[in-house]
């Protein structure tokens, strides 16, 4: 299981033997990740949630399954101590941020090198995360105001169409196209930068 | 989230000797489950008030009242202020008919309208009545009564590390992430800049985060597999929880309470005790 030396002494262990064992240990890396981008945003006083951008690293830099395993386990936690029960479902939109980051990786959107559909694919990103995102509103939320950043394009909506459903997916595009996309950025930027001996897929048959 | 939010998450079980203390995790996590569900259920008003009374009062039995109410103030109040700014105010929520308070200006008429204030209340009371539940079920259950806790309901045991250690993750990250910011700072980095300048800074914080975090994945591995995660046995745990007559008292509450529930619907339907509001699906 371990590369170990041939001589006397204390075996040195230098790296894990398998990847699945990697990975589920990056699950939870993953979560807090998420969670402390949260302090990171309360420190700078960023008018975003940017809580699904190491769902996206996490899906890019060691598979689907761990960023979408991590997000989900994120929103778990949260549902289970700050945010209440109903919050849980929020855990379906990491999981579809994973699928969809993980696609567009795949196909090559995803990089720095590429900027132009690095922007395309984050707003790929925050525009079809409207639709879970409504979703979750209508059912956890019953469709109100839940974002003071956006609060205003809600009512103005409201003012004009007398639709909760349209003034919550108004002022969705408006709060999730930036955020996602400023995720998505951020994860690029970091995998970017990871060293190649953080190797975190298994290597190619 | 403020700071004093974050810090709930991060100080995590809170010891006390308390009735609510002493019992079982799964007795405490199923009347989370039990009392969110009815409260989403239920298109009352009175219920909900009644259900935030209830677990209000467990959460004094259990002496964690402040952090309750620092939560909800910092998450259910912002909802509902916006809430009832927006909905039961004069922007043309459908429903609103009956007017609580209003003035006419200019022609027309601005006031908060009584549907409106309550959708918002009983939505917002929802959600007061289920954090405050999740709260006594996290707070007051020792981590590892919830690891052997999920192992006993036959929770893979992969799930239940994950779990747990995002829960000792997260005050490591985030004082991880506090000694960087502090470093950064020192460098020169200015989190009063302007906008653009302030995204920029999350990189130069995240950066060293995440590598410091993927680096300890590594060492985390090799320890888990030196302790034989991966080994093909049994997991035993070192606590083992055990339903004691309080639990299983409070199990037949439930019960009953849940029959008392069906009959209520059954009978009255989803809006038993106000009278003169209809119900109102979400989106009208």
């Amino acid at each position: 299981m371990t590369t170990g030396t041939k001589s006397a002494g204390p075996t040195t262990v230098e790296k894990p033997a398998g990847f699945a064992i990697l990975q589920i240990v990056l699950i939870p890396v993953i979560a807090a990740l998420n969670y402390v981008t949260g302090v990171i945003i309360n420190i700078l006083k960023l008018p975003l949630f940017m809580d699904t951008w190491a769902t996206s690293f996490g899906a890019m830099v060691a598979g689907v399954w761990v960023g979408a395993a991590g997000g989900f386990l994120y929103n778990i936690i949260m549902a289970f101590t700050l945010w209440g029960l109903p919050a849980w479902v929020w855990g379906f939109i990491n999981i579809y941020i994973a699928i969809i980051t993980w696609a567009l990786w795949r196909i090559g959107w995803v990089s720095i090198s590429k900027p132009a559909k690095l922007v395309a694919a984050g707003i790929i990103v925050g525009v079809t995360n409207v639709v879970p995102v409504t979703l979750i509103s209508w059912g956890v939320f019953g469709l109100m105001p839940t974002y003071a950043g956006t609060a205003w394009i809600y009512a103005a909506v409201l003012a004009s169409t007398n639709d909760t459903l349209s003034a919550s997916v108004v002022s969705s595009i408006a709060s999730e196209i930036p955020d996602k996309l400023i995720s998505l950025i951020l994860a690029a930027v970091v995998a970017s930068r990871m060293p190649a001996r953080f190797t975190l897929r298994p290597p190619k048959a | 989230m403020s700071n004093t939010a974050f810090g709930i998450l991060r100080s995590g079980y809170v010891a006390r000797n308390t009735f609510v203390h002493r019992l079982d995790g799964r007795t405490k996590f199923l009347f989370f489950l039990w009392i969110s569900i009815f409260n989403y259920i239920f298109y009352d008003l009175y219920v909900t008030v009644v259900s935030f009374v209830v677990v209000m009062l467990l959460a004094f039995v259990a002496r964690i009242q402040r952090f309750v109410v620092t939560v909800l103030v910092i998450i259910v109040l912002p909802i509902v202020l916006l809430g009832i700014g927006i909905i039961g105010g004069p922007f043309g929520f459908a429903h609103n008919r009956t007017a609580i308070a209003a003035v006419q200006l200019f022609g027309y008429t601005i006031g908060f309208y009584l549907e409106g204030t309550v959708y918002v209340s009983v939505w917002t009371s929802r959600l007061a009545v289920t954090i405050t539940a999740a709260l006594l079920a996290y707070v007051t259950t020792h981590p590892s009564d919830l690891a052997a806790i999920m192992l006993k309901s036959r929770l893979p045991y992969k799930f239940a590390y994950a779990f747990l250690a995002t829960i000792q993750l997260i005050p490591i990250l985030t004082n991880e992430i506090t000694t960087i910011y502090q470093a950064q700072v020192s460098r020169g980095l200015n989190v009063q800049a302007k906008l653009i300048d302030r995204f920029k800074s999350i990189v130069v914080l995240m950066i060293p985060l995440t590598l410091g975090a993927i680096n300890q994945t590594q060492i985390r591995a090799i320890a888990l597999e030196s302790r034989g995660f991966s080994a093909p046995v049994k997991k035993v745990m070192l606590r083992d929880p055990r339903l004691k007559a309080s639990d299983y008292a409070i199990m037949i509450i439930m019960a009953v309470m849940t029959c008392v529930f069906i009959y209520i619907i059954w009978t009255r339907g989803l809006v038993p005790f106000m009278t003169g509001i209809q119900y109102v699906r979400p989106g009208g």
